[in-house]
C-alpha cells in the first residue's frame, strides 16, 4: 500500500466518523433532553408553582 | 400496536445503516480516478438530500404555522414543532456534510476549503438555519415563532440555490453526478451502494426528526399546562 493510498483510507475513516459521532452525538442530546422533560412535566403535575430552570 | 410498529421501524433502519455501510466499504469499487476517497461520496451527498428534504419540512411547518396561527392555534403549534423539528435535524444533516466536503477536498484537490459557489452557499444555509435555531432559544415573547416562520422560509429559499449552484456556476466542486451534463451518472456497479444508502440515511433521517417533533410537542404541551395552572392559582 503506497503512501497516498494509506492517507486516502485514513481520511475515508475519519469522514465516516466524524459523520457518525455527529448523528450519535445529536441522538445523545435528543435523549437527555426527553428524559428532562418528562422530570420536568413530573414536577409540574406534583408542585404546579414551582419550575426547574 | 404503535410501539411495535415503532420498534419494527428502528430495527429496520439499523439494519439498513449496517446494510449501507457494508455496501459502501465492501462491495462498490474503488473509484477510477479518486480511489478509495471516493466512498465518502456515500455518506456525503445522501447527507446533503436528506438536509434538503427536511429544510423543505422546516418550510412546510413554516409557512403552515403563518397561515394557521390566528384561526387555528392548535394546528399552528404542530406546524412549528415540524418548522423547528425539520430546521434542527436538518443542520445537523448538513453539519455532517460540511464536515465530510473539506475531508473529501483535501485527497481530492489538495485543499479543505474554496469559496466556490456550491461550498459557499452550502455554508450560508447552514449559518441561516443555525441563526434560526438560535433565534428559537434565545428570543422571548409572543413574535419568536412568527419571527423564526419567516427567518425560515428565508432560509428554504437558500436551497434551490445550493442544489443549482454548480449547475449555474462554474465551481471547483465537481459537476452534477445525477441530472447533469450528458455522460454524467454513476458506473453500475456503485449506484446500489449509493441508493442503498441514500435509503438508509433517509430511514435514519426521518427516525430523528419524529423524534424531535415529539419532544418539541411535549414541550409545548408542559409550557401549555403551566400556563393553564398559572391562570387558575
Amino acid at each position: 500500500m503506497d503512501q497516498a493510498a494509506i492517507l486516502d483510507h485514513q481520511f475515508l475513516i475519519a469522514a465516516y466518523a466524524v459523520t457518525w459521532t455527529i448523528q450519535l452525538g445529536y441522538l445523545a442530546f435528543l435523549g437527555m433532553k426527553w428524559r428532562a422533560q418528562k422530570r420536568e412535566q413530573a414536577r409540574v403535575r406534583q408542585n404546579p408553582r414551582q419550575r426547574a430552570n | 400496536m404503535k410501539k411495535a410498529a415503532i420498534g419494527f421501524f428502528v430495527v429496520v433502519t439499523l439494519a439498513l445503516m449496517a446494510w449501507g455501510f457494508y455496501q459502501a466499504i465492501y462491495v462498490a469499487p474503488n473509484d477510477a480516478m479518486q480511489g478509495e476517497i471516493f466512498r465518502i461520496f456515500y455518506y456525503h451527498v445522501p447527507s446533503a438530500s436528506v438536509a434538503f428534504l427536511f429544510f423543505a419540512v422546516s418550510l412546510i411547518g413554516s409557512i403552515g404555522f403563518l397561515a394557521s396561527r390566528r384561526g387555528n392555534p392548535d394546528r399552528a403549534q404542530a406546524f412549528d414543532a415540524w418548522a423547528v423539528a425539520g430546521a434542527e435535524v436538518g443542520v445537523v444533516f448538513c453539519t455532517v456534510v460540511l464536515a465530510t466536503g473539506p475531508l473529501w477536498a483535501r485527497r481530492a484537490w489538495g485543499i479543505w476549503w474554496t469559496w466556490d459557489a456550491r461550498l459557499t452557499t452550502t455554508l450560508i444555509l447552514w449559518l441561516i438555519y443555525v441563526s434560526y435555531l438560535l433565534l428559537r432559544r434565545f428570543a422571548a415573547g409572543p413574535q419568536m415563532q412568527t419571527l423564526a416562520a419567516v427567518l425560515g422560509i428565508f432560509g428554504a429559499l437558500d436551497v434551490p440555490i445550493v442544489y443549482m449552484s454548480n449547475r449555474w456556476w462554474r465551481t471547483q466542486h465537481p459537476a452534477p453526478v445525477f441530472g447533469g451534463a450528458p455522460g454524467s451518472g454513476m458506473d453500475k456497479s456503485m449506484v446500489g451502494a449509493f441508493l442503498w444508502n441514500m435509503l438508509a440515511w433517509l430511514c435514519w433521517g426521518l427516525l430523528i426528526l419524529a423524534l424531535r417533533y415529539r419532544v418539541e410537542r411535549k414541550s409545548q404541551l408542559i409550557e401549555a399546562e403551566e400556563a393553564q395552572q398559572a391562570l387558575e392559582a
